[in-house]
């Protein structure tokens, strides 16, 4: 049985959208493990020294997108750029950093949002065209312009608040 | 391979453990098809020889049993066509209660680049010319079937039946038509009486019979505006045994007053589906668009047969591509049409019950894909079609393939529509209008901004009105449809 997220209506193993509200099961499986859900959020949000790093074994962190709400720490390692967004049925392609189990959706994260790279010592954010607006600092940025960023910058995605935090600064 | 020994069995396209009646069948389909009496083509008289020799071997038990024992292992893969299957799950899961798998079957040419020259056509169009057609779309539907007579190549066969409570030949099925006189008598038709279904399939069948010949694509075009009463079994009935004659039935509904269940199950009993017409200004686009593609046609029909698996149900069967459309899942399932460079994309939904769970791996499935091909002689060989899924304790880690994610998040807006029918249907307005408003965010997160917008007024409309708009139900319903198409375009290219 798979009980959908959204509406709550009890589907069939297997199925891959609700037949009740048409919402996708794809990639259930993983998120049913991450728990997703209000009360687990909270739990989660009480112990903000996650350890990012441990999570990316081998992997240089060299910086993590801290979500204000929800309080989870998104680590950015391994390579130096992610596209931030969110899956979505319609689209199997996937961004690295996906918010739809933060809740992007509801937050108004598009697909392809926006992307952070890291250049040399430089950290830039380029928003990809989204619906909603990418915002640096109370400041929505123009679609596809580069802005170079900082520690402790804060960061929206539509509703989607982040601060941004660098190692080695 | 000349030194190869020819296969009596793939000669007469059949199996090896086939039993005598099949064998007897295929001998008499291909006979008929080349029989030297009718055939001036080099080289046919050659094969109709061939299948008699083979006939004459494997219709005699000991003959075949000598003949069985000198032949090399059984080749699985067929040369001619290809076929490839994903599935939603790489395993099914120990469970106590039932379970859901998707299956995607793609059958298409083996070799792409093969460029068969393009059967010819022996079409039939069926036109309603009840009075509701006066006017505007009688006018269209004229103009375009002049327009199609005029184009037509010299090998072609083109035949116009026009009904309304009786039916009438127009332009009869012959080839070498006096073209001018044939207009003539289509620009002289008039609008007037009730529509009578049955009279116009029946006559126009009749007419296609005239012609009818395997290696052409025979296919009837019925277009109407309304609603037939009283003979929609009878009508089911004919595109049954025209389906048995391989002819194959597309049905175009003009406006919002034809009834298009039964559109789409007359057509559907031929592997064929209801088009959706929405103003008579594109009754030419549609019905050439429709030409060109029958005119494109690979193989004209594939059927799948297959036996019952006990606790395992095919829940809904889907066609999405060359032509999106329901299709109905008992055996045999006349799956549609192969395009020259278009594959036919079918879905099936698996219901597995937890009886079914013996075992380590679980048979979905057990038939065989039959395909009959216009422009080659020899009949093709069947294929075993076994679709088999592991079981496990605990469900894949697996991302579904993309290709069946891409096709059910399509569906799953057709269906959406579907349930809010059905929930019309069944008087709960308060419930289709919700299916509806859901339908709606969906179409609007996939940037379908102005179907979403329709879905939302239909929504309202139901929950004051207790009904559909006029056209409402039509748009969404074909507009979804549509959508799996254009999903799978993009995906090709």
């Amino acid at each position: 049985m798979i009980v959908c997220s959204n509406c709550q209506h009890d589907n069939l193993t297997g199925a891959m959208f609700c037949a009740e509200c048409g919402a996708s099961f794809a990639g259930v499986h993983s998120l049913i493990k991450q728990s997703l859900g209000p009360e687990k959020y909270q739990s989660v949000s009480k112990k903000p020294s996650d350890d990012p790093s441990q999570k990316f074994r081998g992997g240089e962190t060299w910086g993590s997108l801290h979500l204000v709400d929800t309080g989870q720490i998104l680590p950015l390692s391994q390579r130096n750029e992610f596209t931030m967004g969110r899956t979505s049925e319609s689209h199997p392609s996937r961004p690295d950093i996906d918010f739809s189990p933060y809740q992007g959706y509801d937050a108004g994260v598009s697909r392809m949002h926006a992307v952070i790279k890291r250049d040399g010592d430089r950290i830039i954010l380029m928003d990809l065209g989204s619906s909603n607006g990418t915002y640096w600092n109370g400041t929505r940025l123009s679609p596809n312009v580069e802005q170079i960023i900082h520690h402790r910058d804060m960061v929206a995605l539509g509703k989607m608040k982040i601060q941004i935090m660098i190692e080695n600064y | 391979m000349p030194s190869r020994k020819p296969d009596y069995y793939e000669i007469l396209g059949v199996f090896r453990d086939a039993p005598l009646e099949d064998i007897k069948r295929a001998y008499l389909d291909s006979a008929q098809r080349l029989h030297p009496d009718k055939n001036v083509a080099a080289g046919e008289t050659e094969l109709f020889l061939e299948i008699q020799l083979a006939y004459e071997v494997l219709s005699n038990p000991k003959r075949r049993n000598l003949y069985d024992a000198t032949l090399p292992a059984e080749i699985e893969e067929s040369s001619v066509i290809k076929h490839e299957v994903s599935f939603s799950r790489t395993n099914l899961v120990q469970l106590n209660e039932p379970q859901l798998v998707y299956a995607l079957l793609e059958v298409g040419p083996r070799d792409q680049k093969e460029k068969l020259s393009s059967a010819p056509l022996n079409i039939c169009l069926i036109l309603d010319r009840s009075t509701s057609m006066q006017g505007d779309k009688l006018d269209f539907v004229k103009a375009t079937a002049i327009h199609l007579l005029r184009n037509l190549r010299p090998e072609d066969v083109l035949s116009v039946v026009a009904f309304s409570d009786h039916a009438e030949v127009i332009v009869p099925a012959a080839l070498n038509l006096e073209k001018k006189k044939h207009e003539g008598s289509i620009q002289m038709m008039q609008a007037s009486g009730a529509t009578e279904i049955y009279k116009g399939l029946r006559a126009g069948i009749k007419e296609i019979r005239r012609t009818l010949d395997p290696s052409r694509v025979n296919h009837i075009i019925l277009l109407t505006d309304g609603q037939t009463y009283g003979d929609e079994k009878a009508c089911l009935k004919l595109a049954e045994d025209a389906a048995a004659q391989h002819i194959g039935i597309t049905a175009m509904g003009i406006g919002h007053e034809w009834n298009d269940v039964f559109l789409d199950a007359l057509a559907g009993k031929t592997g064929g589906s209801s088009a959706y017409i929405s103003k008579p200004s594109d009754i030419e686009r549609l019905l050439t668009d429709k030409f060109k593609a029958l005119a494109r046609s690979f193989a004209d029909e594939v059927l799948l047969e297959y036996k019952r698996q006990e606790h395992i149900r095919i829940n809904y069967g889907f066609r999405l591509q060359p032509e999106g459309g329901f299709i109905e899942v008992e055996s045999p399932i006349h799956l549609g049409p192969i395009l020259q460079g278009t594959a036919l994309h079918i879905l099936f939904e698996f219901l597995v019950s937890p009886q079914a769970l013996d075992g380590d791996v679980l048979k979905l499935l057990d038939g065989s894909l039959k395909t009959s091909i216009m422009a080659r002689p020899r009949p093709v060989p069947p294929i075993r079609l076994k679709l088999t899924l592991g079981i496990k304790q605990n469900p894949s880690e697996e991302e579904p393939p993309s290709r069946i994610l891409n096709a059910l998040s399509h569906l799953n807006l057709y269906r959406m529509q579907e349930r809010a029918q059905a929930a019309v249907e069944a008087d709960q307005f308060d419930v289709a209008a919700r299916y509806l408003q859901n339908l709606a965010t969906h179409l609007l997160s996939q940037g379908e901004l102005s179907l979403s917008k329709t879905a939302l007024f239909e929504a309202k409309h139901l929950e004051t009105k207790h009904t559909w708009s006029l056209a409402g139900h039509k748009d969404i319903k074909y507009s979804t449809r549509a959508l799996l198409l254009s999903g799978d375009k993009e995906k090709a290219e």
